[in-house]
């Protein structure tokens, strides 16, 4: 059950989790980008407290997931960012040794009073080149969904059908000598249900797509609230790439396209297996 | 013999300090009437003449410098854009043509780090290619904008002149009167409440170093300058013993620099962060910020805390 009597307490997996990590930050308990172990600690906790009981999440391959700089691309989904709290929350509970996955955020989200303090002091950072690179090179793992909005804003009718990949992270990689583990997300779909996108609307208020779930009508703002669908996160083999970072478009593209295909057959594999979306 | 513009300035007296301290001869040049000297540094000669004015010629005449230190850029926006764009855009372009003309070998440009803007698109660390985004939001920077290109120019133009430009993060210290101080020092300090950015600190005594190690260098180049350390800026005022209060992040634009007399450009330092690099500088000049950032913070508000 979800527990929220001790929400001020810090679970003891977190807690030992975040005390293995390698150590990156100052004598004041921050690193550059501004994460803090000690916030951290309390974010993970309300996520293992809160999401997990909800989504019970399953995993394979986390062994894929090794110590060192890498590259986690994973398909996008379900509306909110869930699916990357899912796999942080994974990464660092399951992982051996325990990873802190840096999500990269949206470049609109660091105007989100509050939450996108507080998210950055659980180790997300805004999605930028220069960001990630220099968090490879800081040999640290990051999370990337190449299809931006266009993944997480899916409406049903294209839910497990990958959109187009950005190349920058496969440019990041080469350039870094990053190697690439695939991640599929399994649930985050059926989590919330967007049968239509209110483009214009969206435009209006300055966000990115706005979702119209079934339950919209009805429930109004609740509507939005994830359904208790069960999430399976499978870590594909690692895969290392070669070659010039600054290569023409083309090439880079056969790159992203192995990695993209890696996903897709990892996701189709994870649907065939899923007995029932909710448990 | 060195020159030293802004020799009002608090940062200027405490390098001239330590130039008397290794047996430079310097000479002082400020555009303000009403500079006072503090005692150590009393003895220098000092001119009054605005940089972009023909008496600020003869001081270069009088005087046959080594090296000149232009740390007069006027950040105070009281001053006029107009009055800025003479002094720091005509001013800083004077000075350059009269170290050409009279063999300066170095020149050393204080800029700053504000013209990166504390921008949510951001990259962190910011390093010295980054683009300047300071513009977007506050055209009135643009002439601290300027100065810090034109400057940055004046390196492959001019290449008889050393010139390094220095683009220090928030500068602080007992000495040091701008508005970062002048908040800090506030019985009550305000932030934005939802927002706690990332932010480092450099000491007067620190900067002084870094200028020093500057004129002393052999390299050339643009170069970002950052203490030891970042801290949000709310664990900032902690260090200072200070109390913050919260401001709504839509009230902040109108009240920061009316109630708080902040230039609306740094209302955003306190809503995102704006982290530079300065391992370039470190590994050029073999410069490091000598103090912690504890010490950094709590002697540039000790005075006022012991009197209020």
């Amino acid at each position: 059950m979800v527990n929220l009597t001790d929400f001020g307490t810090v679970d003891k997996a977190v807690d030992q989790a975040i005390d293995a990590l390698p150590n990156h930050t100052n004598r004041y308990g921050y690193d550059a980008w501004g994460f803090s172990p000690e916030v951290a600690k309390r974010g993970y906790t309300f996520g293992k407290r809160v999401f997990l009981p909800y989504f019970r999440p399953t995993v394979t391959g986390i062994e894929n997931l090794s110590a060192g700089r890498v590259m986690i691309v994973a398909n996008h989904s379900g509306q909110v960012p869930i699916d990357g709290a899912i796999v942080a929350l994974t990464c660092l509970l399951h992982g051996k040794p325990p990873r802190l996955v840096r999500a990269m955020v949206e470049r609109w989200f660091p105007n989100v009073p509050f939450i996108s303090d507080f998210l950055f002091r659980c180790g997300a950072v805004l999605g930028d080149p220069v960001n990630c690179r220099n968090l490879l090179l800081d040999d640290q793992s990051i999370l990337v969904f190449p299809e931006g909005v266009r993944g997480s804003g899916k409406t049903w009718a294209k839910r497990y059908q990958l959109a187009e990949f950005g190349r920058g992270f496969m440019r990041l990689a080469l350039q870094t000598d990053t190697p690439i583990v695939p991640c599929a997300i399994i649930g985050g779909e059926e989590s919330i249900v967007s049968l239509h996108n209110a483009k214009t609307l969206a435009k209006w208020v300055g966000i990115p797509y706005l979702p119209i779930t079934p339950l919209t009508p009805l429930l109004g703002p609740f509507g939005y609230l994830p359904l208790p669908v069960k999430f399976r996160i499978h870590f594909g083999k690692p895969l290392t790439f070669s070659g010039r970072y600054d290569d023409e478009d083309s090439v880079v593209n056969a790159k992203v396209d192995t990695v993209r295909s890696q996903i897709s057959s990892l996701i189709e594999h994870g649907l065939e297996e899923r007995k029932s979306v909710f448990y | 013999m060195i020159l030293v513009t802004g020799i009002g300035g608090g940062l200027a007296q405490r390098v001239v300090a330590r130039l008397l301290g290794s047996g430079h001869d310097v000479v002082g040049v400020d555009y303000r009437a009403d500079v006072e000297l503090s005692s150590d540094i009393a003895r220098i000669p000092v001119y009054r003449a605005s940089y972009n004015k023909s008496a600020f010629e003869d001081v270069f005449r009088r005087h046959d410098f080594d090296a000149v230190l232009h740390l007069g850029r006027v950040g105070n926006l009281a001053e006029s854009t107009g009055k800025r764009f003479e002094l720091n855009v005509l001013g800083s372009q004077k000075v350059m043509h009269l170290c050409v003309q009279h063999n300066v070998r170095s020149l050393i440009v204080l800029s700053t780090f504000h013209i990166y803007g504390a921008d949510p698109r951001n990259p962190t660390p910011i390093a010295e290619g980054e683009p300047l985004r300071a513009g977007f939001e506050f055209p009135q920077i643009a002439d601290a904008i300027q100065l810090d290109n034109m400057a940055g120019a004046w390196i492959y133009q001019h290449p008889p002149v050393r010139t390094v430009v220095l683009r220090p993060t928030h500068v602080v210290g007992p000495n040091i009167q701008n508005t970062m101080c002048t908040l800090l020092r506030q019985p009550r300090v305000p932030y934005i409440a939802g927002f706690n950015p990332m932010m480092q600190f450099l000491h007067e005594d620190d900067l002084a170093g870094a200028i020093i190690a500057a004129v002393s260098g052999t390299s050339r180049g643009v170069f970002n300058v950052a203490g030891n350390d970042a801290v949000p800026w709310r664990t900032a005022l902690a260090i200072c013993g200070v109390k913050g209060f919260p401001l709504p992040s839509a009230l902040s634009r109108r009240l920061l620099p009316t109630v708080f007399r902040q230039p609306p450009y740094l209302v955003n330092f306190l809503k995102h962060p704006c982290i530079i690099d300065d391992s370039a500088f470190r590994h050029t000049f073999g410069f490091r910020a000598a103090l912690q950032l504890d010490e950094t913070l709590q002697t540039t508000v000790a005075e006022a805390r012991s009197s209020g």
